[in-house]
């Protein structure tokens, strides 16, 4: 991987000329980029500028916090353009550590179930798991961009844990509208060469979410089950405790908001939708700065409390990818993911709305690696406690939380996660991961 | 007991207030392993009589206080943290009390007649354990069984008798489900040849039968008093144009409670086969509707007076139901749902005069079989020009039940009291009761509800509701819009309006048919504040 480390790179001669070649290029583009790209501009079309000719050109140093003073010099050729409207304000602060490598598991890739390609509209068929589908992405391959989210889809870590979260709405000016509480806990039964559970090999990963407060939502569990068949739809129920029954309900609904966040299930993890109903476009590497270890899940700051603050960032190198609908009753016109070149975990995703290429929602990921819990463990979950000494040991990034903003409304969702490893055993994944499961609910 | 209750419903209270004062988040946990919610609810009902607005007068001022817990004694093979459990993985206990009180009783005079029945109630509604033993599970204790894919409309959903005394069964079945003792135990069987997800649940209730509960005392604001007058009872008996007093005696023959063999149970066993979930149920029980019985009935020559004795009898059922549910998302992008049952016992009373083929045991009841076929569809549904955020979920049934042994003496539970006529005139304080209430042998009613969220967070929640008996071509429609204004404080208005096209049959369901009659009418207006936590 080619990573930004800055410090590892500052006395490098090639560093150096590189510096000088971005100067250059960075004062001859400047001369046209303040028309185009004006910090409230959230077009698409700027966020293509922004992508296609910003280059960093500065010296970040581990240990450094970057404040408002560093935007135009250092900050703007990072953050994408879409978001500097949230993420610069005044007494922002940002902790620079250096960029670092993140070993997977030891075991990842060496399971694979060989069979597996790509079919005429880039679905990927055959594929149960274990590693990465596609470990080399190349520029010029015309598919690219799904080889990309079929990384980020099939990634180490994205299953298996239990997830207790916390979730503020916030209006603008920060004012909060609600809180709530819920638990979502996983497992991946496809692992390349056997499923979790021997006779599921159809099944991907199955997740229960249950809702804890406020209280008129408390009990309401969700089960859905994805399949290693990517063609073949999600299931999913409901239980209600006011119902007292489970309901099934309908997975390929994926464009509504859900339960008055500024999110749609389409959006979880960057994309989360089905790779055939879009076209893709790969649009090459970019550096960006990603909360991809953080010390704990961060605070909220700016004019809104939207965004972390006093947060640790990373400078990485991400693939960025265009994704766009194929359905024209679909919201977005374009949705743009900037997923980690090593880990394939999605830092940054951009959506524009279909009526005027303006930017409709954004997600941006906290992550947590999990060999630093020893050392640094984060925060405990308000209402239940952890044993994260379990984290350790896997080599997978934990997810400690993400902001999502709807730019229309405008209104934003920030989570917390409390994540912890958790590995079922075959028993007991078929008796949670259950309709018998979801017809006994919290009352 | 009285002092028990009033103990109680303090503890409830104070409970809720000393923990709602301490909260930072908005359930209560006591240590690691006990969980504590619920809510305190202001809930007023204003019927409007002939129209909206109009004539209106408070019925209900129904205060609860509800207290939810739930205490993880073992959890992952360790039990009080101290013990290894064995084979058991986890288990718990959870307790749901209520404390009602209704201020209405205190504000209006017309009440007192009623000496506070319905004023207060002070109840462990549920109250049971829960044991994990892979792949086996069970739950022990006062508990609510929903079986079935139906909403609000009874078929599978047997196994809990309701309490309609006070709103109907205008309330969210969780509140008006009579919760019973029983064992409730699970076999996780998983994949087994082509299904998917099955299970073998086994329900058993020991000794606890209870009918469906339903108000007769008038001023009761949902007592059911038939048709006709609703402030008086029949006293009196027409017999060639001579009237008598009217003398009725009721023996309780609901089924004694402490006899084994009026144990009630049933299996459902309950899978996924090429994508359609599916459950095959079967429940032995008793009808919590209950029938009535005419003993004997005559004129005692010597007094004059006409001498009536009932019994009142929930016969043995049995229901044997299917029920499937699917998920279209290609061309539909819709959930359908189907539910079909059989059930034998179920009590019908028979026209006085039948012959008597149609009434045989000479005592104007019988038992019928019926059956239910509903289908259902579940839509989220984009209407953009509403909403550009958010879907609409909107669910419609159709739900047709039908007597497979019908016959056209088969009355239903609709009395009509009427003043006494004599020669022509009627005759003062004197009241006879007549059933004209022909059940058909199809009975047919449509639902469709539409709900969705506006607002950045969605804190605004409408609800529309409809239901229509086309027979009958009684009405119903149900306009609600909650506000969750806090995380603890949530609003509600709701308007309900019963209504009818045309006719006069009255219909099995109790929409505009009957509760759109005037002097019962029952269209209400109310508002609701809760204090949750």
């Amino acid at each position: 991987m080619n990573k930004y480390n800055i410090s590892a790179l500052k006395y490098n001669r090639n560093y150096r000329l590189s510096v000088k070649v971005f100067s250059t290029l960075a004062v001859a583009t400047s001369l046209c980029f303040p028309l185009s790209l004006h910090a409230e501009d959230q077009s698409y079309q700027s966020l293509r500028d922004w992508i296609d000719n910003s280059r960093p050109d500065a010296e970040l140093s581990p240990g450094q916090h970057l404040t408002i003073k560093d935007r135009g010099s250092k900050l703007e050729a990072l953050i994408p353009h879409t978001a500097w409207k949230y993420y610069f304000f005044d007494d922002m602060d940002m902790e620079i550590t250096a960029t670092r490598d993140y070993p997977a598991p030891d075991h990842w890739g060496k399971n694979m179930a060989p069979d597996y390609k790509l079919d005429e509209d880039a679905t990927l068929v055959g594929f149960t798991g274990g590693g990465f589908p596609f470990p080399e992405i190349k520029a010029d391959d015309s598919v690219a961009g799904q080889k990309v989210i079929w990384n980020m889809l099939w990634r180490p870590g994205t299953n298996d844990f239990e997830m207790p979260m916390v979730t503020w709405l916030r209006s603008e000016s920060g004012k909060l509208d609600r809180i709530m509480e819920y638990s979502n806990t996983t497992a991946t039964y496809a692992r390349g060469d056997h499923s979790l559970v021997p006779g599921y090999e159809e099944v991907k990963s199955k997740r229960v979410m249950e809702f804890r407060s406020p209280r008129d939502m408390a009990g309401a569990k969700d089960m859905s089950i994805t399949y290693v068949d990517h063609r073949r739809e999600n299931s999913g129920w409901l239980y209600m405790p006011a119902q007292r029954k489970p309901r099934r309900t309908l997975a390929s609904e994926r464009t509504g908001e859900l339960m008055g966040m500024d999110m749609i299930r389409e959006d979880n993890n960057g994309f989360g939708g089905k790779v055939y109903e879009n076209t893709w476009e790969y649009l090459g590497k970019r550096k960006i700065l990603a909360t991809i270890n953080v010390k704990t899940n961060p605070e909220f700051g700016g004019a809104s409390q939207w965004v972390p603050h006093k947060a640790r960032w990373e400078v990485r190198d991400a693939h960025v990818v265009l994704i766009k609908p194929k359905s024209d009753d679909h919201p977005y016109s374009a949705r743009v993911v900037f997923v980690d070149a090593e880990t394939y975990w999605t830092h940054w995703m951009f959506a524009f709305d279909k009526k005027d290429d303006q930017l409709f929602r954004m997600n941006q990921h906290f992550l947590k690696y999990s060999e630093d819990y020893d050392k640094e463990p984060p925060a405990q979950a308000p209402f239940i406690k952890q044993d994260y000494s379990k984290n350790k040991g896997h080599s997978v990034f934990l997810h400690l939380g993400q902001t999502d903003i709807n730019a229309k409304k405008p209104h934003a969702t920030m989570t917390h996660c409390f994540t912890n490893k958790k590995e079922f055993t075959a028993a007991r994944a078929k008796q949670f991961y259950s309709l018998r499961n979801m017809i006994s609910g919290r009352r | 007991m009285f002092i028990y209750r009033k103990r109680f419903a303090k503890i409830i209270i104070l409970l809720s207030g000393a923990l709602v004062s301490s909260l930072s988040w908005s359930i209560v946990n006591i240590g690691e392993d006990v969980e504590l919610e619920g809510f305190v609810k202001a809930y007023n009902i204003m019927k409007n009589g002939a129209s909206a607005f109009h004539d209106g007068e408070l019925t209900h001022q129904r205060n609860t206080a509800q207290l939810e817990g739930k205490y993880y004694f073992l959890r992952d093979g360790q039990m009080f943290n101290r013990f290894s459990s064995g084979p058991i993985d986890e288990a718990t206990f959870t307790f749901l009390g209520r404390a009602v009180y209704d201020s209405a009783y205190d504000i209006r005079d017309s009440y007192g007649s009623l000496h506070d029945r319905g004023k207060e109630e002070y109840k462990v509604r549920e109250a049971f354990v829960d044991i994990m033993m892979a792949p086996f599970s069970l739950r022990l204790g006062k508990q609510q069984v929903v079986w079935g894919e139906t909403d609000n409309f009874r078929a599978l959903d047997v196994i809990n008798p309701l309490d309609r005394t006070w709103h109907g069964t205008r309330e969210s079945w969780e509140d008006i489900r009579i919760p019973l003792w029983m064992a409730r135990g699970i076999w996780d069987i998983g994949k087994i040849a082509s299904f998917d997800e099955t299970f073998l649940e086994i329900i058993l209730i020991p000794d606890d039968f209870q009918a469906n509960k339903v108000a007769t005392m008038y001023p009761r604001p949902w007592a059911f008093r038939g048709i006709g007058l609703q402030d008086e009872a029949a006293n009196s008996v027409l017999i060639d144009n001579t009237l008598h007093d009217l003398n009725v005696t009721v023996i309780d023959g609901a089924p004694d409670e402490r006899k084994l063999s009026n144990m009630q149970g049933g299996f459902r066993f309950k899978g996924i086969w090429n994508e359609i979930d599916f459950s095959i149920n079967y429940f032995y029980g008793f009808s919590q509707t209950t029938g009535v019985k005419v003993r004997s009935a005559g004129l005692d020559d010597d007094t004059g007076i006409f001498n009536t004795v009932v019994e009142t009898v929930n016969p043995r059922i049995n229901v044997f139901g299917v029920t499937a549910s699917f998920s279209e998302d290609r061309y539909t992008q819709s959930v359908f749902r189907l539910e079909s049952t059989i059930t034998s016992g179920v009590p019908v009373s028979i026209a006085p005069g039948a012959p008597e083929r149609a009434n045989p045991n000479d005592n104007s009841f019988d038992t019928a079989r019926q059956s239910v076929v509903m289908i259902g569809v579940d839509r989220p549904t984009w209407i953009p020009a509403l909403n550009s955020l958010r879907t609409f979920f909107i669910s419609t049934q159709f739900f047709w039940r039908r007597y497979l042994d019908y016959n056209n003496y088969y009355r239903g539970s609709f009395y009509d009291v009427r003043p006494a006529v004599v020669n022509g005139s009627a005759v003062p304080d004197r009241f006879v009761s007549v059933n004209e209430d022909k059940i058909d042998q199809d009975e047919f009613v449509i639902t469709f509800s539409a709900s969705t969220t506006y607002g950045a967070a969605g804190l605004w929640k409408p609800l529309f509701v409809f239901a229509y008996d086309p027979r009958s071509t009684g009405a119903y429609n149900k306009i609600k819009m909650e506000y969750l204004y806090s995380k603890h404080l949530v609003f509600s208005a709701e308007q309900h309006v019963y209504w009818r096209v045309n006719g006069d049959d009255q219909g099995p369901w109790g929409l505009g048919s009957y509760l759109g009659e005037s002097g019962i009418r029952r269209n209400e207006t109310i508002f609701t504040a809760t204090y949750q936590f």
